[in-house]
């Protein structure tokens, strides 16, 4: 029994952890409709700027960390601006958008590797502290905070999108960009803003990230694919369906490792990235229901 | 010669192979395939582990070739629906699918540590020792290849799969059936992948799953976006190019650290660059769509 708490727990974990990466993903897709893969870098660049303002500069933690925040959204922005937004304006395809992302990705993943060296940094502000008795599995203090936090963004996120004025300016970009674009909405700049939430959203993922397991440069690439594998499997162009298809990804992982040997567990969830592109590519919750064009 | 030199002309032999065939997938015809390396090491582990059981070289070479072509139909066939970037993405999935399958399937591939003494090959009762004799022997196979695929896209088979590139509908509308011809395509194309991987690996003498990752599959990829899509002299000049260029970084003042991870650079810039100003390559002569 304590065993299955204890897997349940470690799924909801990592469940919360993909869920942040796959919620700034998804956001960006459904308002640009490309798949923006280099979001894994803006995580681990997160990591390495708290890293640098709290470990190497000693600025105060809350400090560093919305400066990390900030820094990470602007640097989406950066990347739409200078990357993206001149592509498209060539007509390039969204195939020649998404191996522009994955070269981004390579690109950001060596220039960690030389700035900061290949090797694991830690960030040291949480003491590693005593885990709590949990229905007699183990849990850190860290640990809740990262779920209860992802739960609150995540709602947050939800009542942005559903309440707000640029919320529904970029639903309905989302929805039917022309449409959208008639009735006055500039979709550059919804874009952009969209750039700069889904990445302010990877910042605080690789904060918790960077708190929970250090960090080291080649992590952006794994944590993007478990949040792209998650809003598959949720549906990618709905933000709620992707978070709700990341919960069930750190849940599947984890208590398929009591079927299966643990080194499998990756190969788990890349077979079902497979399986849910070849059978439901719109995923679980997706409303797109043109994406086999 | 400078074993350096032959060391790099060897490299580039094998890349052009790979390259060259994934130009025949993802330009010719094009499927939008960033699963290739999962070929080369899929050839390349057969080929390791068929020579290991005592299967003759020539033998483990050609097997090793037919077991990506099976790969190659299967990956296919099971994602003929998908089109753009999701037939991308579930192909670039596959990618890690089997890297993982390498990485976990200990008491086949040994995992991380990977597989060490891989015999050279030999035939005839000859075995290619110096790495000068690899050379001539990786050439004549680089340039019957190169040979092969001349021919395949100068038959009415290559109108064909240019056709499927440039309007899949119209085909269908004249009574061509275009997954027939999709099919062919990969299992040719992940057949010669096969074969780079075994050239690869009796090359080294050491195989390990490192190989086979995404900076791999952006290699290759830079590789033909750079020579242009559909032209096979664009392609083996592309090979020379990338290959050759981040070799400049070995005349800076820059620790080995910092060369590996700098070569990387060099290749996502040059790919950046290449579709922000130069969306056709130095030859190409398609639009990736």
């Amino acid at each position: 029994m304590a065993v299955v708490a204890q897997l349940i727990i470690n799924g909801l974990i990592a469940g919360s952890i993909y869920a942040l990466v796959a919620a700034g993903f998804s956001l960006i897709f459904s308002t640009n409709k490309f798949m923006h893969f280099a979001h894994g870098s803006s995580v681990v660049i997160a990591g390495y700027l708290l890293f640098t303002f709290f470990s190497l500069w000693h600025i105060p933690f809350y400090l560093s960390c919305l400066l990390t925040v900030v820094l990470t959204g602007v640097l989406g922005v950066v990347l739409h601006r200078f990357v993206y937004l001149p592509l498209e304006k060539k007509n390039a395809s969204t195939v020649v958008l998404l191996i522009a992302s994955i070269g981004l990705l390579m690109l950001f993943q060596n220039l960690l590797q030389i700035i900061f060296s290949a090797s694991v940094k830690t960030i040291g502000y949480v003491q590693v502290a005593q885990g709590v008795s949990l229905f007699g599995a183990s849990i850190t203090p860290l640990q809740i905070a990262i779920i209860l936090l992802s739960f609150f963004l995540l709602i947050l996120l939800y009542w942005f999108m559903k309440y707000t004025a640029l919320g529904r300016n970029m639903r309905a970009i989302a929805d039917n960009k022309e449409l959208a674009e008639i009735i006055g909405i500039d979709h550059i700049k919804v874009a952009s803003l969209s750039f700069f939430i889904g990445s302010a959203l990877a910042g605080i993922a690789g904060i918790l990230i960077g708190l929970e397991q250090n960090v080291y440069p080649t992590m952006g690439t794994m944590l993007i694919v478990k949040g792209f594998t998650g809003a598959v499997i949720g549906g990618i162009d709905f933000v709620p369906g992707s978070i709700l298809g990341s919960y069930l990804l750190g849940l599947i992982e984890n208590i398929g490792i009591w079927f299966i040997p643990s080194g499998y567990k990756d190969a788990l969830s890349f077979a079902l990235l497979f399986i849910f592109l070849l059978f439901r590519p719109q995923g679980l919750f997706g409303i797109n229901k043109g994406v086999r064009k | 010669m400078n074993p350096y030199i032959t060391n790099l002309l060897i490299l580039i032999a094998i890349y052009i192979i790979l390259a060259v065939s994934l130009n025949l997938a993802l330009g010719y015809t094009g499927l939008l395939n960033l699963g290739h390396i999962a070929f080369f090491g899929i050839g390349a582990y057969a080929s390791t582990l068929l020579t290991q059981a005592g299967v003759p070289f020539i033998a483990s070479f050609i097997i090793a070739g037919a077991i990506s072509s099976i790969f190659g139909f299967l990956l296919v066939y099971a994602t003929k629906k998908l089109r753009g970037d999701y037939l991308a993405l579930a192909t670039l999935g596959f990618n890690f699918v089997i890297y993982s399958l390498m990485l976990n399937w200990k008491s086949l591939t040994r995992g991380a540590a990977g597989i060490p003494g891989i015999v050279k090959p030999s035939f005839f009762g000859f075995t290619i020792q110096s790495n000068i004799s690899y050379l001539i022997f990786v050439s004549v196979i680089c340039i019957f290849c190169i040979y092969l695929m001349y021919l395949i896209v100068r038959s009415p088979f290559g109108r064909l799969m240019q056709a499927t590139r440039d309007d899949e509908f119209g085909l269908r509308v004249l009574g061509k059936n275009t997954s027939v011809i999709k099919y062919k395509v990969m299992i040719i194309s992940s057949f010669f992948a096969g074969i780079a991987g075994s050239l690869f690996v009796h090359y080294i003498t050491y195989v390990q799953p490192n190989y086979f990752t995404l900076t791999e599959i952006i290699l290759v990829l830079t590789i033909v976006i750079v020579g242009g899509i559909a032209s096979l002299k664009g392609t083996i000049i592309g090979t020379f190019v990338i290959v050759l260029v981040p070799e400049l970084l070995r005349f800076l003042p820059l620790g080995s650290s910092v060369l590996g991870p700098a070569r990387q650079i060099v290749y996502a810039l040059i790919l950046l660059g290449i579709l922000l100003y130069r969306p056709r390559g130095l030859f190409g002569r398609a639009d990736l769509q």
